[in-house]
């Protein structure tokens, strides 16, 4: 009696097992849809990171688009130059130079050197605090409340007294932070250097207006423009055209750099290794900062 | 007829809204916490478990009645040829239950991906990235147990449960779970707004709403019996099982 329950038992599931393996095994046959091998073989040499930056979905999506709609190969900003030569390979294209697309902050001003600025107890994002008026002077400047650290998944954007900061070591140019700015102060741009030059400032104002403003603000003097063609001014602020700019610093442009009598000529990115090795030695005091939420609850009602 | 239709209505009412799947027992309190994130991918997730939980009613059912239980016309014809009657019919394969439906449940699904993948590309599209996901979740494999228990077990042959009952309880449990994956998605949408004090942050201000949801969801408790009675006003009607809702009324806590 046992051992037929149990035989019955076996050859129930064995039964189960050889009809459902006949008709997967049919089905996948008979509904068999024709995916095109250089998808897989693109989603396999992509980093997988899901994180967006060359304007898709996810990698997946980024696949199917250089296959089926010919997107450029060297949109991934994760994988870099290798990743675009090996997607280029898969797709029997010549990549073109890409350079890494980096975060520039367009602004230089840390709380002591803002001017006009109120105490602010609402939400303490950017987002909210954008929306309310005479949060600050400088209404194109960096807020501080870090939405662009919140929206960062590789930690590589801090707001360091009050201004956001990018930690070019560790980014990977994925562009969220420059997404998520509503003052639309951080763009990405190609770094056709380790390091470039970059104006450390976005206020439009004339610069009666922003010396009521910021300390260190760019007034549109036009001293830079004078001195070197690569800066054209507009709206009172410099331009810098990268495409035209081979990232040798001329004399032109160093004397540019030195005559902006506000120094909002900067350069940004990767530290060099002159920087590097004169830092080196160098004990870093560790900063300890409290941390006020677990104990303090700010959820109070502000309405 | 009529008893039979109200029997079908009140089941569907118990399964999506009083005895909610996940806000009732907490089943499928995985997809609930990680897919609510956005309205429409919680409304594509509701849609797929509607979809994947009516197949797996209609398969377990079929499978409970034809193979597993004691008495099944299969089994029964299987044992006869090694034994008595009288013993075949009471081989009981029950125990399988469990791996046999989710063997079951997870090929069907893998079929109806690829059918779906052939022919229907932008369903599959929509649909796609949850069916798996789900295939043997365990508010699909809770379906089916249910199911399994009104159909085995039961005293009264003729009160065991039809197709009409499993499928109506395996549909209404689907839309119950897509109602409460859907406010849920909807709370977090506006919780990401708030400033939530940090050791609440993610998973647990998410499990503190789910179970203050829970809490308004009991509301609904006894409903279906006011519903009976409103509609069967007849005595023998009254007395008909309550089908589900075990409710521990407060009379059995005092004895």
């Amino acid at each position: 009696m046992n051992w037929i329950t149990i035989g019955l038992s076996a050859s129930t599931l064995f039964a189960m097992a050889v009809v459902i393996s006949y008709i997967l095994g049919w089905a996948n046959k008979a509904f068999y849809v024709k995916v095109d091998p250089r998808i897989e073989a693109i989603i396999e040499a992509l980093p997988g990171a899901n994180c967006g930056g060359c304007g898709f979905v996810g990698c997946a999506d980024y696949a199917e688009g250089v296959v089926i709609s010919g997107a450029a190969v060297d949109k991934c900003p994760v994988g870099g130059a290798s990743c675009a030569a090996a997607v280029a390979s898969i797709m029997g294209v010549e990549v073109g130079e890409s350079y890494p697309q980096r975060p520039i902050v367009h602004c230089g001003a840390h709380y002591d050197e803002r001017k006009g600025r109120s105490p602010y107890f609402g939400e303490m994002t950017c987002e909210a605090a954008n929306l309310v008026a005479g949060v600050q002077g400088c209404t194109y400047g960096c807020l501080g409340f870090g939405d662009c650290t919140r929206a960062c998944k590789y930690d590589a954007i801090h707001v360091i007294d009050g201004l956001a900061t990018v930690d070019y070591d560790k980014c990977i140019g994925c562009g969220a932070c420059g997404n998520v700015c509503p003052r639309n102060i951080i763009t990405i741009t190609p770094f056709r250097k380790s390091q470039i030059l970059a104006v450390a400032c976005s206020n439009k104002d004339a610069g009666k207006d922003v010396m009521a403003v910021c300390e260190v603000g760019c007034i549109g003097c036009k001293a830079c423009a004078r001195k070197s063609e690569l800066f054209k001014i507009q709206d009172n602020l410099p331009t810098i055209d990268y495409d035209h700019w081979d990232a040798e610093c001329t004399l032109d442009v160093m004397e540019a750099c030195e005559k902006c009598p506000r120094n909002r000529l900067i350069f940004v990115g990767e530290p060099s290794p002159a920087d590097v090795a004169a830092t080196r030695d160098k004990e870093l005091p560790e900063v300890v900062e409290a941390d006020f939420k677990p104990t303090v609850d700010d959820t109070e009602w502000r309405g | 007829m009529l008893s039979y239709l109200i029997d079908i209505f009140l089941i569907g009412i118990v399964a999506a809204l009083i005895n909610n799947f996940v806000l009732y027992y907490f089943v499928g309190i995985c997809p609930f916490v990680g897919v609510s994130r956005k309205i429409s991918t919680a409304f594509g997730m509701g849609c797929a478990v509607i979809f994947v939980i009516s197949i797996a009613a209609l398969i377990s059912w079929t499978i409970t009645t034809y193979v597993l239980m004691p008495g099944a016309p299969l089994t029964q014809w299987a044992a006869g040829l090694f034994m008595t009657p009288e013993a075949a019919a009471g081989v009981d394969l029950t125990v399988l239950s469990y791996i046999v439906y989710i063997f079951a449940i997870s090929s069907s699904v893998q079929f109806v991906e690829m059918y779906v993948r052939k022919f229907f590309p932008p369903l599959y599209k929509a649909l796609g990235v949850y069916l798996p996901l789900i295939t043997t979740n365990c508010a699909i494999l809770f379906a089916c147990l249910v199911i399994m228990s009104k159909i085995v077990g039961v005293d009264n042959p003729a009160d065991a449960w039809d197709l009409g009952r499993g499928l109506t309880l395996a549909v209404g449990g689907g839309i119950g779970f897509t109602i409460a994956i859907v406010i849920m998605a909807g709370i977090r949408e506006e919780l990401d707004l708030c400033d939530v004090p940090k050791p609440f942050e993610g998973a647990a201000i998410t499990l503190i709403v789910a179970g203050i949801l829970a809490l308004g969801f009991m509301g609904f408790t006894g409903v279906d019996s006011g519903l009976r009675k409103a509609m069967m006003p007849e005595p023998a009607a009254v007395t008909a099982q309550v089908q589900a809702a075990p409710e521990a009324g407060g009379g059995d806590v005092h004895n």
